[in-house]
């Protein structure tokens, strides 16, 4: 939304809409304005953790529902005025998300759809038989207008005003959690999770914000709609309320916090508009959302494109920092998988400027020492040191901020973002995008989609990624894999370059013609084991290691 | 409680299990065909419902076995529903993100859900039994022919379909395609076919069971989403892509349900059978049993 084109058409839109509401709008159109409000806000909600972060949440309904209860209740039970009914309104909800997020958060998708799920239906029961609080069935009656002062916005146009005012506040802070390199950070979570870890992004802190703003924002939306039409049945519980929500985020765009407005104000207009269906409307309605679905997986957002960035000056980028100089010592570790012994007491060092190759047979070990080393599994047993510093069986981002970067043996990366765009969501406080982007090699491609770069550069692309985070050392695992040798020698070049300015690079591959010429030491595993290190030379010739790995010696 | 009472209830409850079971089955073959949850199994067992509803005129009312004779005609409709399902549903947004197939099969089950609301009203309907006739008693025991009835039929019916994917070339093709779609095609198996047969399947199981409950529970437009919780949470239970699990999962969940609800009530079994799931994920994040269904990355 930093563009000015962006911003144009967004004041375009919400000066109409303002024209529409004051000079144009009935009683009743009014009325429905202000429902499409209201959905507005829980849809924008919604899309925080729906849209951003891909979790399927079914819960958003309920935190709706908990919202009108809690200002209702406020208002009636405790006397409480207008804004301290919003307030409560907001805060029970946000305490429920606060309380499950742990739990539940770690879920995988379908885990997590379904604790939900489960969450809401409990709320729907409790609503509905404790009578003596919630009014069961019937509900609660009689929830006052809202006043401010001696003024009412209990209908008509201030009650609209008011509701569009949230509108804009909670695209506010929307905007806030996923405006620039933040937004950047939270699609490569999404598209990504397992590389955001390993590049430094605190994932965990990222889920439980996201849940509880969404929570927070339905629970507003609920709290205004209790005062709207004074009344609270268990109905806001009901499942149909978030599958609402859930609709307008996927008809509006699950990207762009405005598809949410136009998604709240196009489903809410449309039973006005086909009110001649009768039932089956609601037929259309749900062939509408297939259909957005499979059609439009942007949403009506989508069809808007999205705004270029301009292109990356190359010659006034600043040089990239060198490394800190940081140690690697590898205290014989080890890891089993049940019955099965991944790594036996393995120890290695690598010294900052060194490129060590981790060569040996498939099954030896190499990328679960890879994996221990980035945090992503806990070792058994030994210890793994960053310079003084003890990263043992520390979580992915802490090892990714203590200097040790790792990428993948098959990229992992968040194919709608561009090559800059990619390196800039994770680069940490004085690193340049630009200046790791042109390091690697890539600016000619710093404004293509990533998802659109062919496999070699891909590998670059991950390197770049991985050196922004200011890392000092990197464990690179099979990068050469499926490169021709122009690309392979390309590698070598960057690899080579990355050494001399400091870095240490722990490197796993195949091709004994990219990695003997290009290491300076070389340790071989077999079964978990060290069988032969030493200089390249040496180790190709060692009996041990043409046993265990070459058959023949390459040399 | 008596030994009669308990004896009772288990069989209530078993006769329920064994239909939870039959779309809990189908719910874990779409899962492992597609890799993804089916939110609308439970409206497809409520269309199966009411598809035995609708058809019950051909078969007449002077027929003993009114239900018995349905169940083929429902499956096998019920069947070619779960074809078209597969095409419009799951193969156009095959290719994106999981959450894609969740909401597309809310979207289709919310137009189930309408669409039999538009037709046959919100009102509960009974369905047709499976055989006319009154129960037998044993000593103090009462068995409805009925939930005997049922429960023979669901036994069937997922023995039938654990010979079928286990023991014939069609079913086998099923799985391999299930287990790695890519491999499968290497060779020669057509996975979009495969994928679509296991779709028509379980599908066909959802309407089966729509029938065995639509006589005593009664079917109406809004059950859905109640029957896919019941198959999710018996998959979940059984272990997430486990045919055997969720059939045990199921008839656990049936006799847990008729057990509560004889010594408190439905609400509570309702709500407990909740707080048993939420307490179970937080201790057990990856499931109860262990994991089959194949990692998507």
């Amino acid at each position: 939304m930093s563009d000015p084109r962006a911003r144009l058409t967004l004041g375009i839109a919400a000066i109409a809409l303002a024209l529409y509401a004051v000079f144009f709008a009935g009683d009743y159109a009014l009325h429905v304005l202000t429902r499409a409000g209201i959905y507005a806000i829980a849809a924008i909600g919604y899309q925080l953790i729906f849209g951003r972060l891909g979790a399927l949440s079914l819960a958003q309904g309920c935190f709706f529902g908990l919202g009108a209860y809690a200002a209702g209740l406020g208002a009636l039970e405790l006397g409480l005025g207008f804004p301290l009914t919003l307030a409560v309104g907001i805060l029970l909800p946000s305490l429920l998300a606060a309380l499950i997020a742990i739990p539940v958060l770690r879920l995988a998708s379908h885990y997590f759809a379904l604790a939900t799920l489960g969450i809401a239906q409990l709320a729907l029961l409790v609503a509905t038989n404790w009578t003596a609080v919630t009014g069961g069935a019937n509900g609660l009656y009689g929830v006052p207008p809202i006043d401010i002062g001696s003024v009412s916005f209990g209908h008509g146009l201030p009650l609209t005003l008011l509701v569009w005012a949230c509108v804009g506040l909670a695209l506010t802070l929307s905007h806030r959690m996923t405006a620039g390199k933040r937004g950047l950070a939270v699609e490569t979570l999404r598209e990504a999770p397992l590389a955001a870890a390993a590049l430094g992004v605190d994932g965990a802190a990222i889920r439980f914000r996201f849940f509880v703003a969404s929570a927070a924002l339905g629970g507003l939306a609920g709290a205004l709609q209790a005062h709207a039409i004074g009344v609270v049945s268990p109905d806001v519980l009901q499942f149909h309320v978030l599958v609402l929500i859930l609709a307008m985020t996927v008809i509006g765009g699950r990207a762009s916090p405005l598809g949410a407005v136009l998604g709240a104000l196009l489903l809410v207009h449309l039973p006005e508009w086909f009110r001649d269906f009768a039932d089956y409307y609601l037929v259309v309605y749900g062939a509408a959302l297939l259909a957005a679905i499979i059609f439009l997986p942007r949403g009506l957002a989508g069809l808007f494109g999205k705004s270029k960035m301009p292109p990356v000056e190359t010659a006034d980028a600043e040089a990239p920092r060198d490394p800190a100089p940081l140690t690697l010592s590898v205290e014989t570790v080890s890891k089993r998988f049940g019955g099965v012994t991944a790594l036996d007491g393995t120890s290695l060092t690598l010294a900052p400027g060194e490129i060590l190759g981790l060569i040996g047979p498939n099954g030896s070990g190499k990328t679960t020492l890879v994996n221990l080393l980035s945090g992503i599994e806990k070792p058994d047993g030994g210890r793994i040191l960053l310079g003084d510093a003890d990263i043992t069986g520390k979580p992915p981002e802490h090892i990714a901020r203590a200097g040790l970067c790792r990428s993948f043996q098959h990229p992992q990366i968040a194919p709608d973002l561009t090559v800059l765009e990619t390196v800039e969501a994770i680069a940490t406080k004085g690193e340049s995008a630009q200046a790791r982007v042109i390091e690697a090699g890539l600016s000619t491609h710093a404004n293509e989609r990533a998802g659109t770069l062919p496999p070699a550069d891909l590998k670059h692309l991950e390197i770049a990624r991985a050196l922004a985070t200011g890392a000092s050392i990197l464990a690179l695992d099979e990068p050469a894999a499926g490169m021709n040798e122009v690309e392979r020698a390309a590698l070598a070049t960057l690899l080579k370059r990355l050494a001399d300015a400091g870095h240490g690079i722990l490197l796993i591959d195949h091709a004994m013609d990219f990695l003997l010429p290009l290491a300076d030491r070389v340790i071989c595993l077999s079964a978990g084991r060290v069988v032969a290190e030493g200089s390249p030379h040496e180790v190709a010739r060692d009996p041990a290691a043409i046993n265990a790995y070459f058959g023949e010696s390459p040399l | 409680m008596s030994a009669i009472a308990l004896t009772q209830i288990l069989l209530n409850g078993l006769a329920l299990g064994a239909a939870y079971a039959l779309i809990a089955l189908g719910f874990v073959i779409v899962l492992n065909a597609a890799g993804a949850v089916n939110f609308a199994q439970g409206e497809l067992v409520m269309a199966g419902g009411f598809a035995a509803i609708a058809l019950a005129p051909l078969i007449g009312e002077a027929t003993a076995l009114p239900g018995l004779l349905l169940l083929p005609l429902v499956m096998g409709l019920m069947g070619l529903i779960g074809a078209g399902f597969a095409w419009i549903a799951y193969f156009p947004v095959r290719k994106r993100h999981q959450v894609a197939v969740f909401v597309s099969t809310i979207a289709a089950g919310l137009v189930l859900q309408h669409l039999a609301n538009a037709v046959f009203g919100a009102a509960p309907r009974a369905g047709p039994p499976l055989i006319s006739g009154n129960g037998l008693t044993v000593g103090a025991l009462s068995i409805s022919l009925q939930q005997v009835a049922v429960m023979v039929c669901a036994a069937v019916l997922i023995s039938g379909t654990g010979l079928f994917l286990g023991r014939t070339q069609t079913g086998r093709q099923m799985r391999a395609v299930a287990q790695d779609p890519e491999m499968a095609a290497a060779i020669g198996i057509r996975p979009k076919r495969m994928i679509t047969l296991s779709f028509a399947l379980a599908i066909a199981l959802a309407g089966a069971a729509g029938l065995l409950l639509s006589n005593q529970f009664f079917v109406s437009p809004n059950d859905g989403g109640l029957f896919m919780l019941k198959a999710y949470i018996a998959v979940t239970i059984g272990g997430w892509g486990r045919l055997d699990g969720a059939v045990i999962g199921a008839l656990l969940i049936g006799i847990f349900e008729t057990l509560v609800a004889a010594l408190a009530s439905y609400l509570v079994a309702e709500a407990l059978l909740y707080a048993v799931l939420l307490v179970m994920l937080v201790f057990r994040p990856s499931g109860l049993l262990p994991e089959r269904a194949r990692a998507r990355v």
